[in-house]
């Protein structure tokens, strides 16, 4: 199964920290002494606010990922419990940016690459929960109220299972309860 | 404040009253998320959906300007319903029946005509900060940034005392301060009122002992406060009392300050402008002299955190060049003018500072050091007195008989109300990210990348459906003192007919339009509260080149380059 | 907000009948943007009653028949078009996020054809109606009838509602928060995830 995280509505503030740690792990820590024009900041996970909510929305590495099915370029694959996109590969086409349900895909651009026309480049671009990144995640780390988590398979079965457990003791429960009450009436 | 930050998470019931701490303070919110998980209870005072109205129990989202009139109503609920603490009351305070007196005729209906908030929704509100215990307060600027801003802060301490929220921890009342060490700028006695520690300037036994510490006569007057410099460079007729030199540090007036284009005009009139920052700023524009200053983690010393803690700050990196610390320029300044100051470090200035202070005394560096920070007051030397976590322990209170007073006053509105020609409120916000007036956020890249310039102006998705405004699309907005371009936020967490921006941007620059008038005890602006008209821009693409033309052309005007990369 | 990447036309297989109206409606408005550029000939009225076609008819865009049913296919305005990089003579061109083919320069190379990831770019015939002679065979694909002031005829013509344009930043943010409300959905009780 693959992996994701998660945000938590009741937790988040709305700060935006997730955003600015993931831009900082996957450009990596010299964007902070090159020009500022010569990167992209391109966050992979998005702030959503509406009235009564503020959470992070990211990709939920779907096992049956419609991104994935959309794409004609063969730029997005499956791997090491996730959903990755080969950049190279990719031809901004955005079949995938429509399929995905989530809004979790964007086109970020490519810096210093060009199209033919002079434009610039860009390419598909969304949480990968960080690959090849030491320590995981940067979102769910550098967020201060603990908003973001990663979630595993384990854990998504342990808790199925634990609701499942409660579901039959309150079944139990409910069924000892009518009992006795045919019991008294009896 | 009268408890210590970390014990926010552990009180019963939380008010919190024109206080958006997600935006203004995340690592404060964060204790008000975890109090939440703990099951603490929360009351959010706020005219927007704001993070913490989000997770609130209850949420009054009043009307701007109303405070008054909502405080003393939840204060007449809890004695109409009797949850008032009356041993507490008749024990440790004074003038309760004068009090009540005054809030007789704030009843929950009469307060909803004012406030817009559902009379029963204060009645809920007032018994769950009443039967809450320990229960606090907290408040921010949405209560100080008014012309009624000291009677509201009163009007909080008299639910506090009624109840007998004071005392303990997690209980009382708490001013989030709104600037970092703000709370140490006033220790340290940078009030026109008070020598370091709070000690009054019109006390004769404290002017002498100041006297004689420091070798100079000292004057027996009440200085001017900031908000009052403008007037007094312009308008001041006497002359001993015109101000002709104005020496400005870690402050950025012509962008914080009210009334942008007359704090402007006061800077060019006065004679003599001296600016001291870490990074060029609004007000260096109209500055004689630019001292550069060292930023955090270059300096070391003492900072205090609101809750009246001294924090111990220590040097990260060496500044660039020959950039000095704010003491030291301080003691330099003050020698070539005559009165040497020789220090070798900062431990010796607060060795000097704490010995004149009787209830910083006890804070010493050395404890500091030891226990992670000292909350004043702090009384003796020994390693035994680690300070004050809350104030007023068993009712004791800082009066010459210890009781505490109570302290009613009636309602009245805000300055500037909608009319005609400007129909809509403007309040000055805050947002995450960029703090303050951007000196220090504007010029870090990552914020800059999240949020840059002209700004947003927060309105309800109806009034842009009125004036046909979408999302982001630059807007025009004026007040009868200016106005400025910015893009228009369409958000539900607001209400119609008021709108809302943050102070920090050059551009987008909503000081232009807010109003000058004061509050009369504390001299505080009512920033939270103008009349303004909001005007939609048909050449969208004029307007986008106009705001970075504007933009590039201060940047231009203050030197600024892109950063390391571009130089070469 | 400024809008920064290009709308493209999708089809939808599970409602397409397969009945073309699409690609009629896609040669009628091309065709007729090209006689009224040129002399007004006896031609210049085709397309616009039944009969009146005479010549080929040459839509942008392609309905396709394929193992699972059928459904229209066009050109997405890729961001990083393959067809436009590989183009020698620049002859694709970028204008207001759309990639259109600008048939003065087109020489018909086929390049375009190949690298095109959807078998978007025909070659065509560059001809009024069919009583011309041939002038000039060029690369033609979707333009999303530009300046035509209804958007898109396929879009609109369509009698199942099988084609949408799709304008892939506007959607983002409903999308986005319909995603928010699920996760407040699944946050599980007192905030920790259960």
């Amino acid at each position: 199964m693959n992996y994701f995280v998660k945000g938590n509505p009741d937790l988040c503030i709305g700060c935006r920290t997730c955003m600015i740690g993931c831009v900082v792990a996957h450009e990596g820590k010299h964007i902070f002494e090159v020009d500022p024009d010569s990167y992209t900041f391109a966050p992979r996970l998005h702030m959503v606010k509406t009235a009564r909510l503020s959470v992070p929305v990211q990709c939920k590495q779907c096992e049956n990922p419609a991104c994935m099915a959309a794409c004609a370029a063969g730029a997005i694959y499956q791997e090491d419990h996730r959903v990755l996109i080969r950049e190279e590969k990719c031809i901004g086409c955005k079949a995938c940016m429509d399929a995905c349900p989530f809004g979790a895909i964007d086109l970020k651009i490519v810096t210093g690459m060009t199209q033919a026309d002079g434009s610039e480049k860009k390419t598909a671009n969304k949480c990968d929960v960080c690959h090849n990144i030491p320590g995981g995640p940067a979102c769910v780390r550098v967020c201060p109220t603990q908003a973001l988590r990663l979630v595993t398979e384990e854990e998504l079965n342990d808790d199925a299972q634990k609701k499942r457990m409660e579901a039959a003791r309150k079944a139990s429960l409910a069924l000892s309860a009518q009992n006795q009450d045919e019991n008294r009436k009896v | 404040m009268s408890m210590g930050i970390p014990e926010i998470e552990d009180a019963d019931c939380l008010l919190c009253f024109g206080y958006n701490g997600a935006d203004s303070h995340p690592i404060v919110a964060r204790r008000i998320v975890r109090g939440k998980q703990k099951g603490m209870k929360i009351i959010c005072v706020d005219p927007r959906v704001t993070e913490t109205a989000r997770i609130s129990d209850i949420h009054m989202q009043l009307k701007g300007g109303s405070n008054l009139a909502l405080v003393n109503a939840m204060a007449h609920v809890i004695w109409e319903e009797g949850l008032t603490d009356d041993a507490f009351i008749k024990e440790h305070t004074k003038g309760f029946d004068e009090f009540l007196k005054v809030i007789e005729k704030y009843t929950p209906e009469y307060a909803e005509t004012i406030s817009h908030v559902p009379a029963e929704t204060i009645r809920k509100a007032a018994r769950m900060y009443a039967t809450g215990k320990p229960a606090m307060i907290l408040y921010g600027m949405g209560v100080c940034q008014f012309s009624q801003a000291v009677d509201v802060v009163k009007g909080l301490a008299n639910l506090a005392l009624m109840t007998g929220n004071f005392g303990g921890p997690s209980m009382g009342i708490g001013p989030v301060r709104g600037q970092n060490n703000v709370q140490g700028a006033c220790d340290m006695g940078a009030l026109p009122n008070s020598y370091p520690g709070y000690q009054s300037v019109t006390d004769p036994q404290i002017q002498e002992k100041f006297e004689k510490a420091w070798g100079v006569p000292l004057s027996s007057e009440v200085g001017c406060p900031i908000t009052h410099v403008p007037h007094r460079i312009l308008h001041e007729k006497d002359e001993k009392k015109k101000i002709h030199a104005y020496y400005i540090f870690g402050e950025d007036p012509a962008q914080s300050d009210p009334d942008l284009a007359e704090v402007r005009e006061a800077l060019d009139k006065c004679d003599f402008v001296i600016m001291q920052d870490i990074y060029m700023n609004k007000t260096g524009l109209h500055a004689d002299v630019i001292l550069p200053a060292s930023a955090w983690g270059e300096n070391e010393g003492i900072y205090s955190s609101a809750d009246r803690g001294f924090q111990r700050v220590r040097q990260a990196v060496k500044p660039a060049g020959n950039v000095k610390p704010d003491w030291q320029i301080i003691a330099e300044i003050s020698t070539a003018m005559g009165y040497p100051m020789e220090y070798k470090n900062t431990e010796e200035i607060w060795n000097e500072l704490i010995d004149l202070c009787p209830s910083f005394q006890g804070a010493t560096y050395e404890k500091i050091e030891k226990f992670g920070g000292i909350q004043w007051p702090c009384r003796d030397k020994s390693m035994e007195d680690r300070g004050t976590p809350y104030l007023h322990k068993d009712g004791i209170f800082a009066t010459k008989d210890h009781k505490a007073l109570f302290y009613g006053t009636d309602w009245h509105p805000p300055v500037e109300m909608e009319n005609d020609e400007y129909p809509m409120s403007l309040s000055t916000v805050r947002e995450v990210g960029h703090y303050s007036v951007r000196t220090m956020t504007g010029n870090c890249r990552m914020l800059r990348n999240l949020e840059d310039e002209p700004g947003w102006v927060q309105m309800n998705p109806d009034d842009c459906k009125r004036l046909n405004l979408k999302k982001g699309e630059l807007v025009k907005i004026l007040s009868r003192r200016g106005y400025c371009i910015t893009r228009c936020l369409p958000t539900e967490r607001v209400k119609p007919g008021a709108t809302y921006m943050t102070y920090q941007w050059w551009v987008g620059a909503c000081n232009e339009l807010t109003d000058s008038y004061l509050d009369p005890i504390s001299n505080t602006p009512e920033y939270k509260y103008c009349a303004c008209r909001v005007e939609k821009i048909e050449d969208q693409e004029w307007a986008e080149r106009h705001v970075q033309e504007l933009y590039a052309d201060i940047k231009t005007r203050m030197g600024i380059d892109k950063g390391k990369g571009d130089r070469s | 907000m400024k809008k920064e990447l290009g709308s493209f036309v999708i089809g939808d297989s599970t409602r397409c009948t397969g009945c073309k109206a699409c690609e009629v409606a896609c040669f009628a408005v091309h065709q007729k943007n090209q006689t009224n550029q040129k002399n007004q000939t006896a031609g210049s009225r085709s397309g616009r009653t039944v009969g009146t076609i005479t010549a080929p008819v040459a839509p942008r865009l392609f309905l396709t028949r394929f193992e699972q049913g059928c459904m229209p296919v066009q050109c997405k305005h890729c961001e990083d078009a393959p067809c436009l990089n590989v183009c020698t003579k620049n002859a694709l061109i970028r204008i207001d996020h759309q990639i259109v083919v600008d048939p003065e320069k087109c020489i018909g190379c086929k390049d375009c054809m190949q690298a095109c990831h959807f078998g978007a770019v025909a070659l065509l015939p560059e001809a009024s109606d069919s009583k011309t002679p041939v002038l000039k065979t060029v690369a033609v694909k979707c333009d999303l009838c530009q300046g035509r002031a209804e958007g898109p005829a396929c879009v609109q013509v369509c009698p199942h509602q099988a084609l949408r344009l799709v304008n892939p930043e506007a959607e983002q943010e409903d999308k986005r928060v319909k995603a928010a409300n699920a996760l407040f959905l699944t946050r599980g009780k007192g905030g920790q995830d259960s």
